[in-house]
């Protein structure tokens, strides 16, 4: 399309001059789409107005990450490693007293965001992927993807079809480097978990761990702990039954915590599992700006999984008014995805993630997949057998 | 009820589904946008399109469904097939297990599909002649017997892009579903070349 080069330009421009253009020719430019990079390298479209928020948002980052050493100064480094309470009987009351203070002060500090340079250490031990690595020898990556290399199965078929269809564009990620990284990490998870294997959705998931967490064995060890340890059982194998069972918990909370929209989607026979089985299976990061993505996952390391469904029903409920006056699917979509696609503030979303939403427990969340898993079972399988009897029929 | 009519306006839910890296997304990307990207994202989930065609005395406004291909995927289908009034189901002609898919697509539309829905098969990836693993004559005879319309694609060229998406809207039952089903009236045109459909967008 012609254009598109001058709008590489402005953009450009905009990212300098965008702090002294005056209010009004601010206003008046804030209709032109520009191309620009985020803070990992993506590029996206947004307004001006996106430039300049975004650039808030790394002065948020900055910030934030002088309070995160203010706290090392003062509580000493790694501090926040020593938080889980009740491990050892020897620790004294006022230790134990302590370590809950800072947890209390660990959990709001994440949720207000863990600057990027840290993440992959915090990330990585308060997921529980130390633990878990901790558990086998030093060498087990390395030996896993020595053992696996030059092996041709119908996961590292489909890993290789995706691995340009990943993030195409990103200045790393879609590089001979990059996707070398990606595919070792992908095929030795599928070699780790042969249920799992390969499943479509983790590509983007996988390539943005590579990216925070710098080294391959970090991203795989933290790929290995989100889907044993952190997301709902069988999200991504064979039929996706966890996804399935995830989607069900989803529309029930809705209809409980934002009834209008529920009642108003139903009416227009609207299935939200329709746009939020994406979010759920590439936990936001095909539809969220990533900085919003990872204040996400900042949380789910250190909440569960919980938090997306917090975060869906967030971004439901900041557009409760223009949902309610949609009269038709393409328009509900347009509405999700544009919102979606503009959050580049990650604390517009959270604040309403967690303050709006009223809080919910792992514990309610389980019980609630209990009450789902055997309707969900029953439906796959009779949809099995259904379609067995088809291929009887067609011999 | 499955396409919505108006004064000559249509709404016509239509569905894309197939094999992996088939070419799904860049059959819709190449209608709905005229571009074709040789990596396209892969598809999770599904992605929702609209575009609007002028077909005779009436305008189509399709609201398109495209799927993940992964078969693991197949369990999510029903969700978006459900209500569909159209179906393409898309095979690589130079992957001859994408057909083989293609043919379980075509089994489970019509067992749990809508009985009126128009289906259409599309052998993509036209313009790799010489990687060709699966026949034209193979397919034609295929989506004869099973009254599908069937014709060869390519999302690269843009051959016969648009004639796909226009065939149906030309065959989608104008009054109620239920009261005229869909024609099976089988379209032999050649592969090559492509010709513009009369789109709108």
């Amino acid at each position: 399309m012609y254009g598109t080069k001058s709008k590489i330009d402005l953009a450009f421009e905009y990212q300098t001059q965008a702090a002294i253009l005056r209010p009004s020719i601010h206003s008046r430019r804030a209709n032109l789409t520009v191309k620009f990079q985020d803070l990992y390298g993506f590029t996206v479209e947004g307004n001006v107005d996106d430039v300049n928020v975004l650039n808030e948002v790394r002065e948020k980052v900055r910030q934030q990450g002088r309070v995160w050493w203010a706290l090392e100064a003062s509580k000493g480094a790694n501090w926040y490693l020593h938080t889980t309470i009740g491990q050892g009987s020897a620790l004294t009351s006022s230790l134990k007293f302590s370590a809950l203070a800072n947890a209390i002060t660990l959990k709001k500090l994440i949720r207000k965001g863990i600057p990027p340079v840290l993440r992959p250490k915090v990330w990585f031990s308060l997921s529980g992927a130390a633990k878990k690595k901790s558990t086998v020898p030093e060498s087990y990556y390395d030996d896993l993807t020595k053992a696996v290399e030059g092996k041709v199965t119908p996961a590292t078929r489909q890993i290789d079809h995706d691995l340009p269809r990943t993030f195409p564009g990103h200045p790393w990620l879609d590089t001979p480097e990059g996707h070398a990284a990606l595919r070792r990490v992908l095929v030795a998870y599928s070699f780790r978990d042969s249920d799992v294997g390969y499943c479509q959705g983790l590509n983007y998931v996988a390539a943005l761990l590579l990216l925070v967490m710098k080294t391959e064995e970090d991203a795989f060890w933290m790929l290995a702990v989100l889907l044993e340890n952190v997301l709902v059982n069988d999200c991504y194998t064979n039929n996706l039954s966890g996804c399935h069972v995830e989607q069900r918990v989803f529309k029930d909370l809705l209809a409980k915590k934002c009834q209008r929209i529920a009642t108003h989607l139903e009416a227009l026979e609207f299935d939200v599992s329709l746009v939020t089985t994406e979010w759920f299976l590439c936990l936001f990061s095909k539809s969220l700006p990533s900085e919003t993505t990872l204040r996400v996952w900042d949380v789910i390391f250190y909440e569960g999984a919980k938090v997306i469904f917090n975060v869906a029903l967030a971004i439901f409920k900041m557009k409760e008014d223009e949902l309610l006056v949609t009269h038709h699917v393409g328009e509900i979509i347009n509405v999700l995805q544009i919102t979606t696609h503009q959050l580049f503030d990650p604390d517009d979303l959270l604040t309403v993630a967690f303050d709006k939403i009223g809080s919910m427990t792992t514990n309610t969340i389980s019980k609630q997949r209990k009450k789902q898993e055997p309707e969900v079972m029953k439906e796959l399988d009779q949809r099995i057998r259904r379609l067995n009897s088809l291929k009887m029929e067609g011999k | 009820m499955a396409a919505t009519a108006g004064h000559n306006n249509l709404n016509a839910k239509l569905v894309l589904l197939g094999d992996m890296g088939a070419g799904k997304s860049s059959l819709v990307l190449r209608f709905v946008k005229g571009q074709f990207l040789e990596f396209q994202e892969s598809t999770i989930g599904a992605a929702f399109f609209s575009q609007t065609l002028a077909v005779n005395d009436a305008t189509v406004k399709f609201e398109i469904w495209d799927t993940a291909g992964q078969e693991r995927y197949h369990s999510l289908a029903p969700m978006y097939y459900r209500g569909a009034a159209a179906a393409i189901i898309v095979y690589d002609i130079t992957n001859a297990d994408s057909f083989t898919r293609a043919k379980k697509w075509v089994q489970e539309l019509q067992k749990q599909g809508n009985p009126n829905m128009v289906v259409a098969l599309a052998g993509n990836k036209a313009d790799l002649e010489d990687k060709r693993k699966v026949t034209a004559e193979e397919a034609r005879v295929y989506a004869e017997e099973n009254g599908l319309f069937f014709m060869e694609t390519s999302a690269k060229t843009a051959a016969n892009v648009n004639d796909v998406f226009y065939e149906i809207a030309k065959r989608l039952p104008r009054a109620q579903p239920a009261q005229k089903p869909a024609g099976m009236v089988l379209v032999d045109r050649p592969a090559e070349g492509s010709r513009a459909a009369s789109c709108c967008s």
